[in-house]
């Protein structure tokens, strides 16, 4: 049991996720939720997932996702194995299941909550256990595909493009994480537990931004053509963010809040061209006025130096992002002044990890490195330390 | 009952992150107190924008003028009532407002403060002014999104801040939790930064371990042997980009590759060296997608994905917001979709996309339609302080409850 003053530390969760809620029970295990993981005797097929550490072999996928647990190996044809995997059900608060996980079929769910009536157990699926998608199979792609974010990602010169790595089960993961805490509190103050199910695919299109707002009120967004918003590239749907190249790499340009500001700032530049024409200054012409702005931005942008820029933009609180590279997120320099790194050890070696997303000043959390349960089907209960 | 009945949440946010994390916990349950003044509610943060009423259903409207001391005595006043005080604003803000975690904390110190700027508190970057797309581009999102050779696409929307509002979410109720043990709130600093960084938390961990740097792989993923793996352009309904018709197609083992080939009719080149293991067909995966985009080229993509399904390969059609509207028989299924009884005074009829969470026992299906600006000042002064209808209104007269 987690003793370092952690947010969650007497929270017992029963790890059981697929790739669809792994990153869910990461946030619950960083803040120091005791968490163990139970693999199947031919061991867990996400530590597959690449990358490799090339000295070790290791899954970085399965170091960072799977972090902060303590696993164990299931002897599925074993009866005892199977009666202790069921038991730690008996201890826990949090159970999270996962269609894709092997052992999530040998939990029996409902006599587990028979003997502990707070259990929360959160299972979360491509598209829930009903409807007539339910039982479709959905990897990242797919789920990105129907979810309506492939949609919105890419440009009129490329397919439609899913998100980089799994951004949308971290979605679903993050959308877990949050149900299993709200059935925790409900499970707190009445001595209620339940079942809860988290589908990926509404996870998804609840998570579009613009694109429902789109389509029932489209009669209010002069620059509605349709009521979608094809695939653009970076450009939002306000028309008023985009990726523009600069000299020597590219940035993310934007002339909001502060429109006027950014106007004195192209005349301070010499690079204004005909922006202050009183015809910008007609109602009718101010949908064109940001459309010319933007033109005129992106001319002056393309031969400026990258970084300069950046600090400029910044000095002047204006809202510009700097398009970084995975190195240059990597040596960033706001991130090791909050000491956001941690360190993880990766075969033999320690090396630098992503930390937790927040920071709590009174219960901090951290990235701890994921122990292995050196314990045999007859004594999992006593390694795991549950029994009240 | 929803889970969360019972918890006062104070409001301070705009735009989407700070928004969307309290409309979390506003549908499932708490009471969450809306602040906004007639001075800030302008453009997306009007009561009147549609991006507003999205992102504020089921919660309650006040309305304070913090430039005004007696809107600062009731802001006080409420933070003493809180459970959660949350805002988005630049560093700093509620300090100056004398509501800041130091302040009230010795008031009551069960409250939980959440501040979720775009850098975080402390460094030298903290001050830096950012949006969503800000936040994309820096922490590498917008780089790593893209075709191969093709310069970063990066995200047409705002991604990060729905990612911001769920951490925020999940922070809070960590909070509580931690509470319940200590007896103490405590301060959370949620830097929307490192929340971006975080999803991409597996290649910054590649980079420090094999020294490699991720690039944009366009539909492939970076890093496993999945193939085919793509979006597949199937027949068009006309010629404009929207009538474009993708299927979005994956392999990920020999048992979904030969079911593919099954559906196929088991062409020759399938039994290509080529394409014998998944291996090989990741090497040659320019190749397989040229064959497969000229088997769907002709298909009918939603057809087509119904019969890869049937025979166990993952696909899904690229769907568009018209789709997820109009057509998604999975969405219809779940009511994901819904309309608020009553209308909005500005916007008329509005609709609500459910909270995609399904509690056994405390189902939320409560939605209501966002407020207008101190549409509840009696309402919430009332319940949290115990004002009178009348004070409230000479609050109002006055011009700091406006």
């Amino acid at each position: 049991m987690s003793n370092r003053g952690e947010a969650l530390q007497q929270t017992r969760i029963v790890d059981l996720s697929d790739d669809k809620a792994i990153y869910g029970v990461k946030l619950l295990a960083d803040l120091g939720a005791d968490v163990v993981r139970p693999e199947p005797s031919s061991g867990d097929p996400l530590r597959h997932r690449g990358p490799f550490d090339e000295e070790s072999g290791d899954s970085l996928w399965y170091t960072f996702f799977a972090s902060s647990r303590r696993h164990f190996k299931v002897d599925e044809t074993s009866s005892a194995s199977l009666y202790e995997l069921n038991a730690l059900l008996s201890s826990a608060d949090l159970c999270f299941l996962g269609r894709e996980n092997s052992l999530a079929d040998r939990v029996n769910v409902e006599a587990a909550r028979t003997r502990n009536p707070k259990l929360v157990v959160v299972d979360v699926s491509p598209f829930g256990n009903t409807g007539p998608w339910s039982d479709f199979k959905a990897p990242d792609l797919v789920a990105s595909a129907l979810g309506g974010s492939s949609g919105i990602t890419g440009d009129d010169y490329t397919p439609p493009l899913k998100l980089f790595g799994e951004l949308n089960f971290t979605i679903s993961g993050s959308y877990a994480a949050t149900a299993a805490l709200a059935g925790l509190y409900h499970a707190q103050e009445t001595g209620e537990g339940q079942s809860i199910e988290v589908p990926v695919h509404e996870c998804i299109a609840s998570s579009l931004e613009h694109v429902f707002m789109w389509y029932y009120y489209h009669e209010h967004f002069p620059n509605a053509r349709a009521k979608a918003l094809e695939r653009r590239g970076s450009l939002h749907w306000t028309n008023l963010y985009v990726v523009m190249p600069t000299k020597d790499g590219a940035m993310m340009v934007t002339p909001t809040p502060n429109l006027e500001a950014q106007l004195a700032w192209l005349v301070e530049e010499g690079s204004f061209q005909d922006l202050l024409d009183p015809k910008y200054e007609e109602p009718e012409n101010r949908r064109r006025y940001s459309q010319r702005l933007m033109e005129v931005i992106r001319e002056w942008v393309a031969a400026e130096d990258t970084e300069d820029l950046f600090f400029k933009a910044q000095e002047r609180h204006a809202p510009y992002g700097w398009v970084q590279t995975v190195p240059q997120v990597a040596n960033n320099p706001q991130l090791e002044a909050r000491s956001w790194w941690q360190k993880t050890r990766v075969g033999e070696r320690r090396v630098p990890s992503p930390g937790i997303p927040f920071q709590f000043l009174g219960t901090p959390g951290q990235v701890s490195e994921s122990g292995w349960l050196e314990t045999n089907a007859s004594n999992v209960l006593d390694a795991v330390g549950w029994e009240d | 009952m929803r889970p969360l009945e019972g918890i006062r949440i104070l409001d301070f946010t705009h735009v989407l992150a700070g928004p969307f994390c309290t409309r979390l916990l506003a549908d499932m349950g708490a009471d969450v107190v809306k602040v906004n003044s007639t001075k800030r509610a302008a453009a997306n943060n009007a009561p009147s924008s549609p991006y507003y009423a999205i992102w504020n259903r089921n919660k309650r409207a006040l309305a304070l003028d913090m430039s005004q001391d007696d809107a600062k005595g009731v802001a006080k006043s409420l933070v003493s009532q809180a459970d959660v005080v949350i805002d988005n604003f630049s560093l700093g803000v509620l300090d100056r407002w004398g509501i800041g975690f130091d302040d009230v904390s010795t008031s009551n110190d069960q409250v939980i403060y959440v501040q979720m700027s775009g850098m975080g508190s402390g460094g030298p970057w903290s001050d830096f002014v950012t949006y969503a797309p800000t936040i994309h581009a820096l922490a590498g999102l917008t780089y790593t999104t893209g075709v191969p050779d093709g310069g970063p696409i990066g995200l047409g929307f705002s991604y990060n801040d729905h990612q911001a509002g769920l951490h925020g979410a999940v922070a809070i109720l960590s909070a509580i939790e931690a509470r319940r043990q200590t007896g103490k709130g405590q301060r959370i600093d949620l830097a929307q930064f490192e929340v971006g960084a975080a999803m991409i938390g597996v290649s910054l961990l590649d980079y420090f371990v094999n020294g490699r740097e991720a690039k944009p792989c366009g539909n492939r993923l970076p890093y496993d042997k999945f193939a085919p793996h793509g979006c597949f352009q199937c027949r068009s309904y006309g010629g404009d980009i929207l009538d474009e018709r993708w299927l979005a197609i994956v392999c990920r083992d020999d048992d979904e590759w030969q079911a593919l080939c099954s559906v196929m009719g088991a062409p020759d080149w399938c039994r290509e060296e080529a394409f014998c293991s998944a291996e090989a067909r990741c090497e040659n995966a320019e190749e397989l997608d040229r064959h497969m985009n000229a088997w769907t080229r002709d298909q009918d993509a939603n057809e087509l994905m119904y019969t890869l399904q049937s025979a166990g390969v993952p696909a899904g059609v690229v769907q568009t917001g018209i789709d997820l509207a109009e057509s998604d028989p999975q969405l219809q299924a779940h009511e994901f979709i819904r309309f608020m009884d009553e209308p909005h005074p500005r916007l008329g009829e509005t609709f609500a996309d459910r909270l995609p969470i399904y509690f056994e026992r405390t189902p939320c299906e409560i939605y209501e339609r966002s407020r207008l600006l101190g549409e509840d000042n009696v309402s919430v002064l009332a319940d949290w302080l115990g004002m009178s209808e009348d004070d409230v209104r000479a609050g109002e007269e006055a011009g700091f409850l406006t």
